[in-house]
């Protein structure tokens, strides 16, 4: 999976949310270190729904402008949470390997 | 309220396919219009009509439509099909590249006689060792072997990265020349660097990540019987004596085209054969790339009538062995086999 993906999916994963929403959602999740455009966004957005881990929630009025909302399908959901646990995994390796695990528990 | 923007924003999405701007466009519109957008209509009006969308907006829509034309698992069958053609060329161009490299390779073990029955190469073609552009062009040449084999076998970000590096000694040593009327080292002139160096390093954006794997046994064996198939004839040319009769690169890249689409006819025009078409697309943007090299290579030879002869002869040549493949290549845009499905299509 990659980054701008595993982001987008973290955005949805406690409520349902508009292309920017999620664009908004992404910027504050990575610290701002992820700006997605909104052709990424849509490139990421068709393929996730494409491979059955997002669908659309419902559609809302807003400034005479019809608004998607998107939310993770049951599959999205376990693949975000496989991905999150895979990513923590090589977390914890790398914080071994650094030797700033036992600091951490020591402080 | 926001009409100037919409409408600039509009424009810049007709680069998308049309099928993909039916599912998408409105909503994409939207989310870009509500990261401008205040709510308060003077300070939106003035933004409408000030503001455009930026470069960055408009590369990733740019990078969205090369991905969705040149289509890999999942999209519509004519984009698939562009995408397949495209990702076969660039193998095979990268095949080119890697033949030549093959021969250098052989051609450096020659002069060095490290093999005692290989025959040691013709005085005329030996270069003298030169400085560092000399060994710069060596290691490019050698580098398009990996960029191949790293390409044929996945890894694709690997094969673009390696590839967009092997490209700039050449150009560097172009505009090199362009500057002092020298050419550095033995670098290819403009002509080879567009078609054979840049097109396909920006071809390699059909490698995305839903490009369907590519079987790499046959490319990774094509390289042994690409280089045996064009470097035999030539080496028994050169060792009987007959060396007038070597082609010249341009030539010899027509004359291999024209070799292959003579080789698919019986498959393209076979009704049981299902599935040729973007292979004889393949041939179709090989054949236009064999073909703008010859014709870009001409005026080198203006002075001698019989050189032109002997490649516009070449040029008709690959022209009537394209026109046997051309319908089955026009066919393939509508009736190239249903992509594969996604690994884990809409399991929900």
């Amino acid at each position: 999976m990659t980054g701008q993906a595993f982001f987008v999916l973290t955005a949805l994963a406690d409520e349902p949310r508009h292309g920017y929403g999620i664009v908004g959602e992404v910027a504050e999740l990575s610290g701002g270190r992820v700006r997605l455009k909104i052709g990424s966004l849509y490139g990421v957005l068709d393929r996730l729904a494409a491979e059955g881990l997002i669908e659309p929630d419902r559609e809302e009025a807003h400034d005479g402008r019809l608004r998607r909302y998107y939310r993770l399908t049951r599959d999205g959901r376990g693949a975000l949470a496989q991905e999150a646990e895979l990513r923590a995994a090589t977390a914890r390796v790398v914080r071994v390997r650094l030797g700033l695990a036992g600091a951490e528990a020591a402080g | 309220m926001s009409g100037e923007l919409e409408r600039r924003y509009r424009r810049v999405l007709r680069l998308l396919p049309r099928y993909y701007r039916a599912q998408w466009e409105q909503d994409m519109i939207g989310a870009f219009l509500d990261g401008w957008l205040t709510g308060d209509p003077e300070t939106d009006e003035y933004i409408s009509r000030v503001a455009w969308p930026g470069w960055a907006e408009v590369t990733s829509v740019a990078g969205l439509a090369a991905r969705l034309y040149l289509g890999g698992t999942g999209a519509p069958r004519r984009y698939f099909a562009w995408g397949q053609a495209v990702r076969r060329a660039v193998l095979a161009v990268l095949l080119v590249h890697a033949v030549l490299a093959a021969d250098i390779l052989v051609f450096l073990e020659r002069g060095r006689r490290l093999v005692g029955w290989l025959p040691p190469p013709p005085a005329s073609l030996v270069i003298a060792p030169g400085g560092g552009w000399d060994m710069e062009y060596y290691l490019v040449s050698i580098a398009w072997i990996a960029i191949f084999v790293t390409l044929a076998l996945g890894y694709y970000r690997t094969a673009r990265v390696l590839a967009a590096l092997a490209i700039v000694p050449g150009l560097a040593a172009l505009i090199q020349a362009q500057l002092t009327g020298i050419m550095p080292g033995p670098f290819a002139a403009w002509p080879f660097w567009v078609l054979f160096d840049l097109a396909p390093v920006l071809a390699m954006t059909a490698f995305h990540r839903n490009a369907p794997p590519a079987a790499p046994l046959p490319w990774l064996l094509a390289l042994p019987a690409g280089y045996l198939l064009v470097y035999g004839p030539l080496l028994a040319l050169q060792a009987t004596g007959n060396s007038a009769w070597l082609p010249d690169f341009p030539g010899l890249c027509c004359i291999l085209v024209s070799l292959a689409c003579l080789v698919h006819t019986p498959r393209a025009w076979s009704r049981q054969a299902g599935g040729t078409g973007p292979w004889s697309l393949t041939l179709v943007l090989l054949a236009a790339v064999a073909g703008a090299y010859r014709i870009l290579t001409l005026p080198g030879y203006l002075h001698d009538p019989h050189l032109i002869t002997v490649s516009l002869t070449e040029l008709l040549i690959m022209v009537g062995a394209v026109v046997l493949v051309a319908p089955d290549a026009a066919r393939a845009q509508a009736a190239a086999p249903a992509p594969p499905p996604y690994p884990r299509a809409m399991t929900a």
